[in-house]
């Protein structure tokens, strides 16, 4: 698992501009961040015998980027991009790490993670946008909650969700994007 | 054409053969049944009954909750009612009525966006009338009970909104109205408190208390700081209600009451913990969805892991301590059959300890022993998050 590291940048994006309360926004500020709804671990995880769950609750053939700098299996909640992740795997969807299925809307606002690459050892900036408008995937649950904190921390509670901004609220799984690299050198 | 008489041939063939094996012990045939034909419940249910929310991950939008005879592992399912889309429930015993607060599109999926708290009867499971909610900003989140409460006597309903501008809408239940709205920067959850009010927690560790006037505005308000460490030790969002006092439990399983009984929270000296034991790995934690219950005698109940660690809060838990916050002690535990995420304690006159399980099974458990006394099956549905017990008769909410 990569290193999850809550991101203290602030990254407003969608939220300014979809609500005219101010005051709310004042602290909410741009730390929100947003993305990524979801499920409760216990009934995942106790029911596939998985630290991770699975909605599909089976086997998996593999799916591994080809590119060696970007290693792992993208339909495995072990893969490094998905340290902060928390909802159904786009890539198990229709879409894939970084593009949400057809037909779906991808979210404005989200949840921030830096997790470590294991190739190149870079922290990169990793952006869990949410798919939405489209019914439940049901593939793919992934699910972690290190540093997951009450709903009284929106910015550090995954239990909302987060396809705020869209036409729909309707939530069908989560990306990874990489949006950027959090530290120049190496750890 | 030839399928289908062949079909008749061997259906007069199949029913000359039974009436030919037809033993003399049955000389009439079996009553005929009416239709249609749909079963009602008691306008007021059994305290063995529960309400079992379930999430319904792999289908949001249809979420669901069950009522369940807990005292019946032949036909534990007695009705299920909508929860749609992140939905909320309560329980208006006293009012002979369900309460639903839900999100719809009217593309199921996509159209538009109808925010709105259905009125289910309690004897039919029919709906008998609806708010509808302006603005699209009902809280969509994993269920949390106190996202939906009750106050003003139970007149008054109370939702929260999250945009993610937070704010609580309030609604006459008879008029069925909105009658106002009131913002809540930076503070989220509802625990109504006094005669006619709530607290909610925010994010800088304080509590807000505030009262409400007839007209559903802000009477007053006040801020009562430090009432938790959420950086160190963060409290579990849902309580424990014994009458109108709620017991939280912290992450590390420190216990903290609050007196909501008054126009303004008050935090209750001495903190106590849920104890400590052999066996974890590496610690005892309280872990699961609804962590912490309490019965009717004022005993708390709280769902542990034995392998407790920085985010395992969620991961449920296979042991249930039982506290008594009069001698801030630990009374007993209670060996699950399973890694349960809900847990709740009926109000009969012999309470029984109910548990969802991650895998969906619902158990039943003697309180006062720990005896598993009957399996439910997976009568909670895909995934029980929430156990409401129903009121014993003519006593308080729930």
């Amino acid at each position: 698992m990569g290193t999850l590291d809550k991101l203290t940048e602030r990254l407003s994006r969608g939220v300014a501009r979809r609500t005219s309360r101010r005051s709310t926004l004042a602290w909410l500020g741009a730390a929100i961040t947003g993305a990524a709804a979801f499920p409760v671990l216990p009934v995942a995880r106790a029911a596939s015998g998985s630290p991770h769950g699975g909605g599909d609750g089976g086997t998996h053939t593999p799916y591994a980027t080809g590119n060696p700098q970007d290693p792992g299996d993208r339909k495995s909640c072990d893969y490094w991009r998905y340290c902060a992740i928390d909802g159904f795997l786009c890539t198990c969807c229709g879409g894939s790490v970084s593009t949400c299925p057809p037909g779906t809307e991808m979210s404005p606002i989200t949840w921030i993670g830096t997790c470590t690459n294991p190739a190149d050892n870079r922290a990169y900036i990793i952006s869990y946008n949410d798919c939405c408008g489209t019914s439940s995937c049901g593939q793919c649950m992934c699910n972690r909650n290190e540093g997951d904190r009450p709903q009284v921390r929106p910015q550090s509670n995954n239990d909302y969700n987060w396809c705020l901004g869209t036409q729909s609220s309707v939530y069908n799984c989560s990306t990874a994007v990489i949006v950027g690299v959090a530290l120049e050198q190496p750890k | 054409m030839r399928s289908h008489a062949l079909a008749l041939v061997l259906s007069a063939s199949l029913a000359g053969t039974a009436l030919a094996a037809s033993p003399p012990a049955y000389p009439a045939p079996l009553p005929e049944e009416p239709i249609p034909a749909v079963d009602t419940l008691p306008r007021q249910w059994p305290a063995s009954w529960v309400l079992v929310h379930d999430f319904h991950f792999a289908s949001i939008v249809d979420g669901r909750v069950y009522v369940l005879d807990t005292t019946s592992p032949e036909r534990p399912v007695r009705g299920m009612i909508r929860a749609s889309q992140f939905a909320n429930m309560l329980l208006a015993a006293p009012r002979g009525e369900v309460l639903t607060s839900e999100t719809f599109y009217s593309r199921l999926s996509r159209g538009e966006r109808t925010d709105a708290v259905t009125i289910w009867d309690m004897a039919t499971l029919e709906p008998k009338g609806e708010i509808v909610m302006p603005g699209g900003k009902r809280q969509q989140s994993v269920t949390y009970p106190q996202l939906f409460q009750l106050t003003n006597g139970g007149k008054w309903a109370l939702v929260a909104n999250f945009t993610p501008a937070q704010s609580v809408s309030v609604l006459d239940l008879d008029a069925r109205k909105v009658v106002s709205e009131i913002d809540l920067p930076g503070c989220a959850q509802i625990y109504p408190t006094g005669t006619r009010g709530f607290t909610s927690l925010c994010a800088d560790g304080s509590l807000l208390s505030i009262a409400l006037g007839p007209d559903g505005q802000v009477a007053s308000s006040k801020t009562v700081e430090k009432v938790q460490d959420i950086d160190r030790h963060p409290l579990f969002s849902t309580p424990a209600w014994v009458g109108q006092t709620a017991w939280f439990v912290s992450f590390y399983g420190q216990v903290q009451g609050f007196d909501m009984s008054g126009p303004v929270a008050k935090p209750l000296p001495g903190a106590f913990s849920v104890g400590t034991a052999e066996g974890g790995a590496p610690e005892w934690r309280p872990g699961g969805w609804q962590v912490i219950t309490s019965d009717a005698r004022g005993l708390l109940y709280v769902l542990m892991s034995p392998n407790g660690r920085e985010g395992s809060h969620k991961d449920g838990g296979s042991e249930v301590w039982v506290l008594d916050t009069a001698k801030k002690a630990r009374v007993a535990r209670i060996a699950l059959r399973g890694v349960a995420a809900a847990i709740s304690v009926t109000r009969e006159a012999v309470p029984h300890l109910i548990v969802a399980r991650g895998d969906g099974e619902i158990d039943v458990h003697d309180a006062a022993t720990g005896a598993f006394v009957r399996g439910l099956g997976r009568a909670g549905g895909a995934n029980p998050i929430l156990i409401t017990p129903v009121p014993a008769a003519g006593g308080p909410g729930q």
